[in-house]
């Protein structure tokens, strides 16, 4: 089921749409800048020249995960949760 | 977090909402990965630390809180006193006035060309102006004085300058008229009146066969505005001509105020013209040829004015009983048209004026 509505979601072009509507609210909120300055730190930590993707990842993603406004939280949930709700059974 | 319920059976909705939750952590992922990308590419691209520089520009850029100055440090109003010297005139003017000052003083720029351009024509009409009697009718009181004329001024200069009707009427002005202007410019142009001492009897007359002539009080100076000027009554205009010509005055040749004031003044245009046509029968016999001059000005200078106004049906041919219509004098009032137009006939070769012919042609 899972697949299915991944497949759907897609197809669908409502993934996009949520990637877009996410990234705009992130960026609006500061979370944007917010992550671009542990980055720095992180950088300036592991020298300019030998930072690595991963380095960056490893670093990056859960902070960002944490660092989510609720209110951006609530409201992917919401469309998300209504996207299902119009397009299953 | 609030888990909020879906209209769906118990462990539907729990995966239901597991699934919501990994959709959403999927999305969030993305986020970051895209941002991590972004980074590192600036990172290893070299310009992801631009916006830092280093702690000796950031002094020198920082913002300035001292009062009397702005937050860059510049100081407000330095350029207020300082005075420069004009590289024209040499004076020394403040800064502030610069532009404007060397505008007028080099005579270039749009706003100085424009007065002087003004000046220039409120100049020329200064001189021209006795002929000036349809244009400037309501504007040019020459009786005031000189203070109270520049604001004259100001409007005469805004009317047409170049309509072919001033020249036109400047054009045969200049034979009778041209002697007034040439012989009193200055106490013309300064004291915007005539003194009817110095005038001789000739331009006297041809004065007032064209201008109102009424003697102002206060000034002793005639009114050079147009026959019908509204400041004056046709009796004083008669008074006038009688006071300074004698009772054998030529004509007010004014039909006009019959024309204008139809509806209401007919009795006294009618009288008005029983008047002309006495005075009429009593110039043209004995002297011909200088009433006929004079008669015929004021026909002349009207016509170009009667050319506004062909469905009227008076004209001023001297005697004004044209028209007929109106009046109940058509009988004795031909017999002075029919001289008067003799007299018109005689002088329309010389004039420049093709229509107006026509006009007569009719009612002749």
């Amino acid at each position: 089921m899972k697949a299915a509505v991944n497949q759907k979601l897609t197809e669908m072009g409502e993934r996009d749409r949520l990637k877009e509507l996410l990234r705009a609210k992130l960026t609006e909120c500061g979370w944007k800048d917010q992550m671009k300055a542990h980055c720095k730190e992180v950088i300036k930590q592991k020298g300019l020249e030998h930072v690595t993707v991963e380095d960056l990842v490893v670093e990056i993603t859960p902070k960002g995960r944490a660092l989510v406004p609720d209110s951006v939280k609530k409201e992917l949930l919401h469309r998300i949760r209504a996207f299902l709700a119009q397009h299953t059974k | 977090m609030k888990m909020e319920d879906m209209p769906l059976s118990g462990p539907d909705n729990t995966k239901l909402e597991s699934l919501v939750h990994d959709i959403y952590s999927e999305l969030v992922e993305d986020a970051c990965l895209g941002l991590c990308f972004e980074v590192h590419r600036a990172v290893k691209q070299g310009y992801f630390f631009l916006d830092e520089t280093d702690q000796e520009s950031m002094k020198e850029f920082e913002i300035v809180d001292q009062p009397g100055v702005d937050i860059f440090g510049q100081v407000y109003n330095q350029w207020k006193n300082k005075e420069c010297e004009c590289p024209n005139c040499k004076r020394l003017i403040a800064a502030s006035r610069f532009a404007p000052h060397l505008e007028k003083c080099l005579g270039m720029g749009r706003n100085s060309s424009r007065i002087a351009n003004r000046r220039l024509a409120s100049n020329n009409n200064m001189s021209k102006s006795e002929s000036d009697q349809e244009d400037n009718d309501d504007l040019n009181d020459n009786d005031w004085s000189y203070g109270a004329e520049k604001k004259a001024k100001k409007r005469k200069s805004d009317k047409n300058q170049n309509s072919p009707r001033r020249s036109k009427s400047m054009k045969h002005k200049n034979g009778e008229l041209g002697t007034i202007v040439t012989s009193e410019p200055y106490k013309y142009n300064f004291n915007t009146g005539i003194s009817y001492e110095t005038l001789g009897p000739d331009e006297v007359r041809s004065l007032l066969t064209t201008q109102c002539g009424v003697i102002s009080e206060h000034t002793k100076k005639m009114c050079t505005r147009s026959q019908r000027c509204p400041q004056h009554t046709d009796e004083q205009r008669r008074a006038v001509r009688v006071f300074l010509l004698g009772p054998s005055a030529p004509t007010l040749p004014d039909a006009d105020p019959v024309v204008e004031n139809d509806g209401f003044d007919i009795p006294d245009g009618q009288t008005l013209m029983s008047r002309l046509q006495w005075e009429d029968s009593s110039d043209i016999s004995p002297t011909d040829s200088a009433s006929s001059k004079a008669s015929t000005n004021p026909s002349d200078s009207r016509r170009p004015k009667k050319k506004k106004r062909p469905s009227l049906g008076l004209n001023s041919g001297g005697g004004g009983g044209g028209g007929g219509g109106s009046s109940s004098l058509t009988g004795g009032s031909s017999s002075s048209q029919s001289n008067i137009s003799l007299s018109t006939k005689k002088k329309r070769p010389k004039l420049s004026a093709p229509s107006i012919p026509s006009i007569y042609d009719d009612l002749n």
